[in-house]
Formats: C-alpha cells, sequence, structure tokens
C-alpha cells in the first residue's frame, strides 16, 4: 500500500466512531439554528405561534429564491449556456446581457390564452402541474444552505427529499393520463418507466453515503464531510464523498440526470418523437408550472448532490449559501452541457442502462462501501 | 426488423444481364407481347396491351437485367390513355426501355405493375389521381396527393379547372375523430405523426399502428403540399417560363441540381449543345448545392436522433450558410436560384472572379476541418452508433424493387450514380468518387451523405482550376438558342439527373408547340419515401423517427 493510500485509509477510519453512534442519531441541538427559528427569535416570537410565523416566513424566503433562480435559469441561463455551445449569442435586446427578457417572458406566457383541450381528466388535469413544482419546492425545505438558511433538519432528512421529490413521478403520470392525448400518454409512461429504474440506483448510491456518516440527517451529512481528507503542502482537501468515494459520485450525477429527466435521458419528453410527451397540452400558466417544475428538480438535484457529495455549503473564503449554490448552478451547467452534446438513447436503450447497468454497478457501490466502511470499524 | 442480417449485395442477377441489349434484341425478347414500337429520345419504347404489362415488365426485369422502374408515366390524348414504365438498370442506366401500355378512351383499365416493381404502387397511385387511369389489381388504388373526395383528374383532358370543388364536410374524414379499436385489436394503438410533428421535416402525415413503443404499420399520407407543379410547368414555355420552378421541388438548397434535370430533358428534346464552359459553371453550381442540400439532411438527422436544437444542427446550418453566400455570389439568390438557362447560364462568373475564386477556396479548404468536426461529433460518437447502427435497415433488393435512388440506395450498397454512369455536365472528365457503404442502415446512410460532401469538395476545387485557367476569349455562357422553341410533335423523352437526394427525372412529351404536352416529375424523394415501412415496422418509434431523417425527404418534392 502506498503512504497515500495509508492516509487515505487513516482518514477514512475518522468515520468510524460516526458509524458506531449511529443509533444515537444526529443530536439535532448540535446543528446552526434553523432559520424559523432565527426569525422567530428576531421577532421577538415565542412558543407555536413563533413556530408557525417563524415557519412561515422561512419557507417562503426559500421557495421564493428557488422560483427566482428558476426564472434566472429558465427564460435566461438556459438560453445563454446553449447559445455559448452552439455558436449563437441569444437574448440580448432588452436589458443588460438581455436579462430583461425573464420578465418580458414571464409577462408573454402568463398572458397567453390558457387552451382547455377537449375530453381531459379535468380535476387531475388542473392539479398535475402544481404537484410538479411543490415536489421539487418541499425537497428544498431540508436542504442545508449554510450561513444559517436551512428550514428543518428531520432525522431523516435524507429519505424526507427523496420520498418528496419522486411525488414528481404521480404529476407527470397525471398530466400523461388526464391530458387525453396519447403522445402525452406515452410520455407518461416512459416517465414513470424512467423514474422506477433510475430512482433504484439513485437511492442506492445515496445509501452507499449513509453507510459513511451514519446519519440520515442532512446536517450531520454535512458535518461528516468537513473533516481533512489529505493534507498536500499545507492545504488541506475536505474529505467529500465525491473525493472519497468518486465512483459513487459518478453513478449519482448519472442517476440524477435521468431523474430529472435531462439529455442524454430526456426519454419522457423526446420533443422528435413524442413531441414533449406529458407536457404537449399545456399552456399558459400551466406550461409555465410545468417548466419551472422541471428546473427547481434540476436544482433540487443539484443540492442534493451538493450535500451529499461536494460537502454542502462547504468552501473558502465565501459564505456557505453561495457555495451550495454554484454547486446547484455548476448540475444545471452540466445539464445544460450535455443537452448540446450527447444523442438521447432509445427508451429500451435507456431502461437496460438503468436495469443491467446502474443498478447493478450501485448495488456493486453499496456492497464494496459497506466492507470498506465495516473492516475500518473493527 | 434490425436483428436480420443484411441481405448480400447483388449477385442474383447473372452476368449476362449487364450485357448490353440492341432494341431489336429486347423486340425479340418480347416478341408477341409487343404489339408496336416507338422511338423516345432516350429509349426504345415497345407498347404493350393492358393485361400483358406484368409479363412484359417481369421479362424485361428478369431476362435482360432492367432492375429499375425508374419512373411512371400516364398521360390522356385524344384517342386513348398511356402509361409509360421507364425502366433501366441500376448497373448501366444509359441502358433505357420504355414500356407504353395504352388504355382505351371510354374505359381507361391498364394492368397494375406492382407485383413487378413495388415502387409502382405509389406511382400508380399518383397516376390515377391525376390522370384517371384505373389500375386493375392493384392492391390499394387510392388517390395519392389530392383528398380522398376530390373530384375530377386534374391532368386529364376534359377536367374543368373553373369548376369549384365543393364537398359537404360529412365526406371529409376527420383526421382527429376518436380511435375506437375493437376487442380483437385492443393490443395495439394508432398514432397520427404529422402532419404537423417537429420529425416529419415538412407537413408529412404518418399514420402509425403502435404495440406500446413498437411500430406495427406506418402509412404515409402525403400531398399536404402539393402545388400542381406539372401542372404549371404544362403551362409555361419550354425557353424561360419553366426554368424557375424546379427551384421549387426540393426547396431545401438544391435549386440548381433541380433546374439541371429540367435542362437537361429539355436540351435532349431540343437537341442543344451547352458549351463546356458553361458546363463546368453548373457542375461547380450544382455541387455546391449538393454540399448545402447534405449539410441540412446531416443537421436535421442529428437533430431526430439527439432530440434538441443541439451543437450539431447549428453547426451544419453554419456551413451551410457558407455554401449559400458563394451561391449568392454566383446566382444572385440564395434558395431560388433560377440560374439556368437552356443552352447554358444565365450570366458569368461575379467579378472580380479572383476574389470569388479565393472564397469558393477558402471554403472547400477549410471543409475537411469541418467534416473532421462533423466526425467527432456525430459519427464517432457511441451513443450515436448504438442508435443507428443496425436500425432502419433497407436490404438492397428492397431498395431496388422501391426504385431507391441517391444516399438511400447507396447506403444499401448498391453503387448507383447517375453523375458517374450516366454521365452530364463536366462530371466524366473530372476525378472524383461515389460514395457506396453497405451498412443497408440509418448509419450507412449518414456516412453516405458525409462522405458525398468530401467528394463534391473535389469536384469544386477542380472546377474552379478549370475556370481560372480557361482562355478568356472561350467563355461562352450560353449556346445560341432560339428565344421559341418548338420540339417536333410527339417527340418524348426521359432524362434524369443525380440531385442531392437520388434520381430527379424529367419526361416531357411536345406536341409541337412552344409549351409540353405532358410534363412528369419523378421525384427521388417520393420514390424514397415509400421504402420507410420497409424500414420501420417492428422497431421502435425513435427508429421510426430516425429511418425517416435518414430518408432526407423534402415534401415540397415529394408532393410537388
Amino acid at each position: 500500500m502506498t503512504a497515500g493510500g495509508a492516509s487515505l485509509a487513516s482518514s477514512l477510519a475518522a468515520f468510524a466512531p460516526v458509524v458506531l453512534q449511529s443509533d444515537g442519531g444526529g443530536s439535532g441541538g448540535a446543528g446552526p439554528t434553523l432559520l424559523p427559528e432565527t426569525i422567530a427569535n428576531l421577532l421577538g416570537l415565542q412558543g407555536v405561534l413563533g413556530d408557525v410565523v417563524g415557519g412561515l416566513i422561512g419557507a417562503f424566503i426559500i421557495a421564493n429564491l428557488m422560483l427566482a433562480t428558476t426564472a434566472v435559469a429558465g427564460p435566461w441561463a438556459k438560453r445563454k449556456i446553449t447559445a455559448a455551445f452552439t455558436d449563437r449569442i441569444a437574448v440580448n435586446r432588452i436589458g443588460p446581457f438581455g436579462l430583461l427578457i425573464i420578465a418580458a417572458d414571464a409577462v408573454r406566457l402568463l398572458s397567453k390564452e390558457l387552451v382547455v383541450p377537449e375530453g381531459v381528466d379535468r380535476p387531475a388535469w388542473d392539479i398535475a402541474p402544481l404537484i410538479l413544482p411543490f415536489s421539487a419546492l418541499l425537497g428544498f425545505a431540508v436542504i442545508p444552505f449554510g450561513s444559517g438558511l436551512q428550514l428543518a433538519d428531520p432525522e431523516t432528512g435524507l429519505v424526507f427529499v427523496f420520498a418528496v421529490s419522486s411525488i414528481a413521478s404521480l404529476g407527470l403520470i397525471m398530466m400523461g393520463y388526464a391530458s387525453n392525448n396519447k403522445y402525452s400518454l406515452l410520455g407518461g409512461l416512459r416517465a414513470v418507466a424512467s423514474n422506477i429504474a433510475y430512482e433504484i440506483p439513485l437511492v442506492v448510491t445515496a445509501a452507499s453515503v449513509v453507510l459513511f456518516t451514519g446519519t440520515l440527517q442532512m446536517s450531520g451529512i454535512v458535518e461528516a464531510q468537513t473533516a481533512p481528507l489529505v493534507t498536500i503542502a499545507g492545504v488541506s482537501i475536505p474529505s467529500w464523498f465525491a473525493f472519497v468515494n468518486p465512483f459513487a459520485f459518478v453513478l449519482f450525477i448519472l442517476a440524477n440526470v435521468a431523474e430529472v429527466g435531462r439529455n442524454p435521458f430526456d426519454i419522457p419528453e423526446a420533443p422528435t418523437e413524442i413531441v414533449a410527451g406529458y407536457q404537449t397540452e399545456y399552456s399558459s400558466v400551466y406550461f409555465v408550472l410545468v417548466y419551472l417544475g422541471e428546473f427547481i428538480h434540476i436544482f433540487l438535484g443539484g443540492a442534493i448532490a451538493a450535500t451529499l457529495f461536494l460537502g454542502g455549503p462547504a468552501g473558502p473564503i465565501l459564505p456557505g449559501f453561495v457555495w451550495i449554490y454554484l454547486k446547484m448552478w455548476a448540475f444545471f451547467l452540466f445539464t445544460q452541457w450535455a443537452r448540446s452534446a450527447v444523442p438521447r438513447l432509445r427508451i429500451d436503450q435507456f431502461l437496460d442502462v438503468g436495469w443491467k447497468g446502474m443498478l447493478v454497478l450501485s448495488f456493486a457501490n453499496l456492497v464494496l462501501t459497506a466492507i470498506i466502511v465495516g473492516v475500518l470499524a473493527q | 426488423m434490425s436483428l436480420e442480417e443484411p441481405e448480400p449485395d447483388v449477385p442474383v442477377v447473372d452476368e449476362s444481364l449487364a450485357v448490353e441489349q440492341s432494341p431489336d434484341e429486347l423486340a425479340e425478347l418480347l416478341g408477341d407481347l409487343a404489339i408496336d414500337r416507338e422511338e423516345h429520345l432516350n429509349a426504345p419504347g415497345f407498347v404493350v396491351r393492358p393485361d400483358e404489362v406484368q409479363d412484359a415488365l417481369f421479362r424485361l426485369r428478369d431476362e435482360a437485367g432492367f432492375d429499375h422502374c425508374a419512373c411512371v408515366t400516364a398521360q390522356e390524348y385524344e384517342n386513348r390513355y398511356e402509361s409509360i414504365y421507364h425502366l433501366r438498370k441500376f448497373d448501366d442506366p444509359t441502358q433505357e426501355v420504355s414500356v407504353v401500355v395504352p388504355a382505351a378512351k371510354d374505359e381507361p383499365v391498364s394492368r397494375t405493375a406492382e407485383p413487378v416493381f413495388r415502387t409502382a404502387d405509389w406511382h400508380e397511385r399518383e397516376a390515377y389521381d391525376l390522370v384517371g387511369i384505373d389500375y386493375e389489381g392493384h392492391p390499394d388504388l387510392r388517390r395519392i396527393l389530392l383528398p380522398e373526395t376530390w373530384q375530377g383528374h386534374p391532368l386529364s383532358l376534359d377536367y374543368d379547372q373553373e369548376r369549384p370543388q365543393i364537398v359537404t364536410l360529412r365526406e371529409h374524414a376527420n383526421p382527429l375523430q376518436a380511435d375506437q379499436r375493437d376487442e380483437a385489436d385492443a393490443d395495439t394503438m394508432y398514432l397520427n405523426i404529422g402532419p404537423h410533428h417537429p420529425a416529419t421535416h415538412g407537413v408529412l402525415h404518418v399514420k402509425t399502428v403502435l404495440d406500446g413503443e413498437q411500430v406495427v404499420d406506418v402509412e404515409s399520407d402525403i400531398g399536404y403540399l402539393h402545388r400542381c407543379e406539372e401542372q404549371m410547368a404544362q403551362q409555361g414555355t419550354y425557353r424561360y417560363q419553366i426554368m424557375p420552378y424546379p427551384d421549387r421541388w426540393d426547396y431545401a438548397s438544391s435549386g440548381l441540381l433541380n433546374e439541371w434535370a429540367y435542362a437537361r430533358a429539355a436540351e435532349t428534346l431540343a437537341d442543344i449543345e451547352v458549351p463546356d464552359y458553361a458546363q463546368i459553371i453548373r457542375t461547380m453550381g450544382a455541387e455546391l448545392c449538393r454540399i448545402a442540400s447534405h449539410m441540412l439532411a446531416v443537421g436535421t438527422f442529428a437533430l431526430d436522433v439527439y432530440g434538441d436544437f443541439t451543437a450539431i444542427f447549428m453547426y451544419a446550418m453554419r456551413d451551410r450558410e457558407k455554401v449559400q453566400n458563394i451561391l449568392e455570389d454566383l446566382t444572385g439568390q440564395r434558395m431560388m436560384f433560377n440560374y439556368f438557362r437552356l443552352g447554358g447560364v444565365v450570366w458569368d462568373l461575379p467579378e472580380p472572379r479572383e476574389e470569388f475564386f479565393e472564397k469558393v477556396r477558402d471554403f472547400v479548404d477549410d471543409l475537411p476541418e469541418a467534416l473532421q468536426e462533423y466526425h467527432d461529433l456525430i459519427s464517432s460518437n457511441e451513443i450515436l452508433q448504438v442508435r443507428t447502427i443496425d436500425t432502419g435497415v433497407l436490404p438492397p433488393e428492397v431498395a431496388k424493387s422501391y426504385g431507391a435512388t441517391g444516399p438511400v440506395v447507396r447506403g444499401s450498397g448498391v453503387d448507383y450514380d447517375l453523375r458517374r454512369d450516366d454521365p452530364y455536365g463536366y462530371y466524366s472528365e473530372l476525378d472524383w468518387n461515389v460514395a457506396v457503404e453497405d451498412g443497408c442502415d440509418n448509419y450507412s446512410r449518414l456516412l453516405v451523405r458525409l462522405r458525398e460532401v468530401e467528394e463534391s469538395a473535389k469536384i469544386i476545387e477542380q472546377c474552379v482550376d478549370l475556370l481560372e485557367s480557361w482562355p478568356e476569349d472561350d467563355r461562352t455562357i450560353q449556346a445560341n438558342v432560339p428565344r421559341t422553341l418548338r420540339p417536333d410533335d410527339d417527340t418524348e423523352v426521359y432524362r434524369a439527373v443525380e440531385a442531392a437526394k437520388g434520381e430527379l427525372g424529367i419526361y416531357i412529351r411536345a406536341d409541337g408547340t412552344d409549351k409540353p404536352a405532358r410534363f412528369k416529375i419523378r421525384s427521388p424523394c417520393f420514390s424514397n419515401l415509400q421504402t420507410l415501412p420497409e424500414m420501420s415496422n417492428g422497431e421502435y418509434i425513435p427508429d421510426m423517427i430516425a429511418a425517416l431523417g435518414s430518408l432526407d425527404i423534402v415534401l415540397g418534392e415529394v408532393d410537388r
């Protein structure tokens, strides 16, 4: 074993105590104060009233933050990024760098006619576009943004985030079924098939991280990544799980891309085949909601990846919030890069990759991690 | 389907069939079947009784090797109807023969040729639709270009153009009507792909029957872009009025190639000799158009497979833009060139010539690098290979039977290119190769197009060298052609060129006036599109879309 390997092993051993104390649960009080609490304290409110008001205002802040991020990402950043990849200029007429296109587009999209096709399954058709952004926004409740920006920190944080984000599948199949359109139906079915196929590798890979941390609590996962992994010439590299287990990181990012339905795994939408699938029949406000939902899901995917593998809000100099924000944008950039460069797979090939490739690899990763962690714990 | 091994190439045909037969030998072969003989400018024509068409065609196909039914022309005379089957050989397209089948004026019935050549299916439907000949035994004789409810046959002599087409709504089939499948057929789903769909490249309606994600059956419904091009050409004078129309057939930048098809047919008809200098300009312009057209084909094919407006599409449009700038310098137009004239081209190269040559050379010199980029991005991309190799398989014998030409048939390993095999223009003097791939799949068709761009660049380079060194006093851009052309009565000709999509042929019958009596367009896209069910039945929807993209159809040319 090389010297580097030895130091790696020794730093891995640092996790062993964490693993052992797992049944004690992460001590809730040890983490930083949560956002609702801070707000309640600022307002001088206490008890139930403080919890409710603080919680509502905190949720309002975080949700609007994410909606604003999506507003920048959707009508502006996505166009600019794609344009950069394809030798174009993209929006540049309204405002500095064309930024005011965001306002113009918002007005344009919201003022369009809401076309309700004949024969749609009414309550389901209307509810589905609401479910999509809500499931993603709910996920942000437990994401530790650093700088004291975290709404809740339950012990089951990781399970919660996966659970709520997969509510989106329900929305997708509702959209597909209720639209009374065959393309939508195909798209909805494809969405469910892909979510099932890729959610398992996604969660199993995340479980391999939990083996290290010994806790499902998001703040605990972030904290476990603060210890230095190796120190080279005075620069200490933190033990982010992307460095500890890069293989799991790659698996997780791939499954994540599939989960949020981006190229090369955008099979459920596939504009050239099934004409945007489940969203074919949605226009105006509903279209905006669907679109918002998709983008918030990308950012949520980025936030989960950042929390699990990239140390969450950790980073030098800049405040934690900026760091996790940058990491989320990096994931967004990655999805747009893939969109411009990678061909889409065929539905059967896509499912093959999921069931025969990712699933096997993610379980292999889990077993190997379990063995390594187990050996180190001895 | 994709699992089947492509059938081995050609050898079924024995060597003797490649031997050229004289018209007399053919007459002997047909024996009693030929009741009369005609002379068309391009080939001998044998008149065959309408109930013996299949016998004659079988004999010509199996015993003389005429395996390519290029075109079926139908027309009405004062005293009879007539269908002409233009046959040639894939091995040697200079060997041609026409089978002329008259039908009675009062009851135009003729036997179908569909069992001999699958391509006759659509061609005869078109003949029925526009002229009104009834093909007995045809598997599915419906209108193809016009709506089901159309009254009358527009190219027949007694057709009244003034008569309004009043059809009650009730008689129109409603494409959106509820799709109620009976119990026995509960496993499949009917899906309309098009006429407005991102992957149909225009207004094509593909009626698809799906079993889950797999295609059970597809049927193309065409005619949405039918603009009566043949009739318009029949109303124009040979000399000037017809030339603008070809630009509008395959409008996706193949204008000059299309113009050449008309120019070649009309020049043969009126016996016009085109000066060498003009031929070189034509050759160069045509190849520039071919590059532009293939760039668009590759870009949109990538779009179909990749899914979004990806880098490849934009790069392809960027390179096509360069070609279009050169063509604009040359012709004054970007798409609708109207640059060819009977006997030459309308004007000489733009001044200063050096600048123009430099521009073309710059483009040609940059092309290898650009092509390398395409190969890096597309053809060597593993996911694209997984998607396209062994999908949309079109075996060579099937391709031939459907009369597929151009990159489609060359992607199936059939070495057929009219520029080399039936030389025209200046091609025979230049050094270039025909791109052939024998994979028979979507990937091969893509490769053929990319390689053809390379070969076109070679041709352009040589043309520029020739034009630059051409003596100044010998720059004749047009032959001496009379202002009004009146080819002799009852002269008939079928002539084709290798357009971007394949064999683009024109049949003209002159009646002694300055306008053609019959002007028939043999569109390569029309025949190529017919192969879609062969390529996609049993495949997944995305592969059907990819196959459609690899056919590179332009609906303006399919529907004319």
